[in-house]
């Protein structure tokens, strides 16, 4: 029987994902994911010194995304976090539209 | 093997500069980017607009790419260098960006020259972890209610004999309970298998709950459309409705309206120690169907009820 992994650690993120420490100290201080529990410390802002954070599984989507628009569009870690929020918002919204779709159809339907 | 026009990919001449070509760049990766549009499907374009800037932003391999645009043969039986170009530009070491996720074209041309034994695979890098799999398990509502075991059915790609294989992996998986629609749930070590001993990649779940044929999801909250004939939303009536895990009865009060809300407590999702509430809306219905008697009916309510749905109308009117 599997169990599934709800959390994952910053080195671990690194190792696996192979992102690097310093992107995911970014993406934590421009408030695009946050850490389990855990405050930015000083030791964050220290390139000599990893932070020991731990994520929900569920953010390392986010983080993944942040990177690859970083990368690939070539924009700054703060356009990162706006593009974020705005992807946010528009599935959000997205889905809510599909809700009151539903909903509409479920009371028109007769 | 496919040659690619690497300026008409991304819609500049051969002669741009290196900011014309970062500025087309630019607006095809906002265009195309599959994080920013994610119902154009599989990124592909975005993946040959990507391949296309990392080869005309550098000057060596645009030189490169140029040299091969020129005297390459570009027949309809696909693509050759020019005679003696591999012996001119072979490297052992390889480009470093040819590990990444481009075309054979590209690797071919970055990564070691026009060697054939390139051309039924990616190259790749001594050691590494295997890529992450995604993968869609889709349950019911009521499974979301109580923690499920589930079978999930997925391919992995294996290497054999430097062929590319599919394989199929079955999985039990528990998933818990209050599970969301969206949810990625990761199963460590079971994504693409490592190259040269590299471990394993993951396996992320991206959890599909159904819709349900009477009930819509709202956070914790499930929605009931409620349909009342107009006699019992005027007069009230007692309602027998079904909730996930059973039924309920509903008293409904005279004179109730189309979109009321009645709250049954306790009756939606259970999410992460949370007990949702089940919304019953009530939507009254016309009879469909007429007939003399039930007309004669309505008639006898017309003339002797004063009321008007339009009052709010009258000075629009």
């Amino acid at each position: 029987m599997m169990h599934r992994l709800t959390v994952i650690s910053l080195s671990e993120l690194c190792q696996l994902e192979r992102i690097e420490s310093h992107h995911i100290i970014e993406i934590v201080e421009n408030g695009i994911v946050k850490p389990i529990a855990k405050t930015i410390s000083a030791d964050a802002t220290d390139n000599n010194k990893k932070p020991d954070w731990e994520f929900e599984t569920a953010s390392v989507y986010w983080i993944k995304k942040a990177v690859r628009l970083h990368q690939d569009l070539e924009i700054d870690w703060l356009a990162v976090a706006l593009l974020i929020d705005l992807i946010q918002q528009r599935d959000a919204l997205q889905k809510e539209n599909a809700f009151f779709k539903q909903q509409l159809s479920r009371f028109t339907e007769y | 093997m496919e040659f690619k026009d690497y300026y008409k990919i991304l819609g500049v001449s051969k002669d741009a500069d290196v900011k014309d070509i970062k500025i087309a760049y630019r607006k095809l990766a906002r265009q195309y980017h599959p994080d920013l549009h994610p119902e154009e499907g599989g990124g592909d374009k975005f993946k040959e607009i990507a391949e296309a800037y990392e080869v005309l932003k550098d000057a060596d391999r645009r030189a490169k790419f140029d040299e091969l645009l020129e005297y390459g043969d570009q027949s309809s039986q696909g693509f050759q260098p020019p005679p003696g170009w591999q012996q001119n530009h072979h490297t052992s070491q390889g480009d470093p960006a040819a590990d990444q996720d481009f075309s054979d074209f590209f690797n071919s041309i970055f990564n070691g020259g026009f060697d054939q034994s390139h051309f039924n695979g990616r190259a790749q890098p001594h050691h590494a972890r295997g890529q992450d799999v995604e993968t869609e398990l889709a349950i019911s509502l009521q499974e979301t209610l109580h923690q499920q075991i589930k079978t999930v059915h997925y391919q992995l790609p294996v290497s054999e004999g430097g062929k590319i294989r599919q394989i199929k992996k079955q999985l039990n998986i528990k998933i818990p309970q209050g599970v969301i629609n969206g949810e990625r749930i990761r199963l460590k070590g079971q994504g693409k298998p490592g190259y040269g001993g590299g471990e394993p990649g993951d396996l992320y779940l991206h959890i599909h709950v159904n819709s349900h044929p009477l009930f819509d999801v709202k956070k914790h909250d499930l929605i009931l459309t409620l349909p009342l004939a107009p006699w019992e939303a005027a007069l009230g009536t007692k309602v027998t409705v079904p909730t996930l895990d059973g039924k309920v009865t509903l008293t409904i009060a005279a004179n109730t309206q189309s979109g009321k809300k009645l709250r049954v407590k306790g009756k939606g999702l259970k999410r992460k120690g949370k007990l949702g509430d089940l919304y019953v809306i009530i939507n009254v219905i016309i009879p469909p169907v007429s007939n003399d008697k039930a007309n004669q009916l309505w008639q006898e309510l017309a003339k002797k009820s004063a009321f008007d749905p339009r009052v709010s109308w009258g000075e629009y009117l």
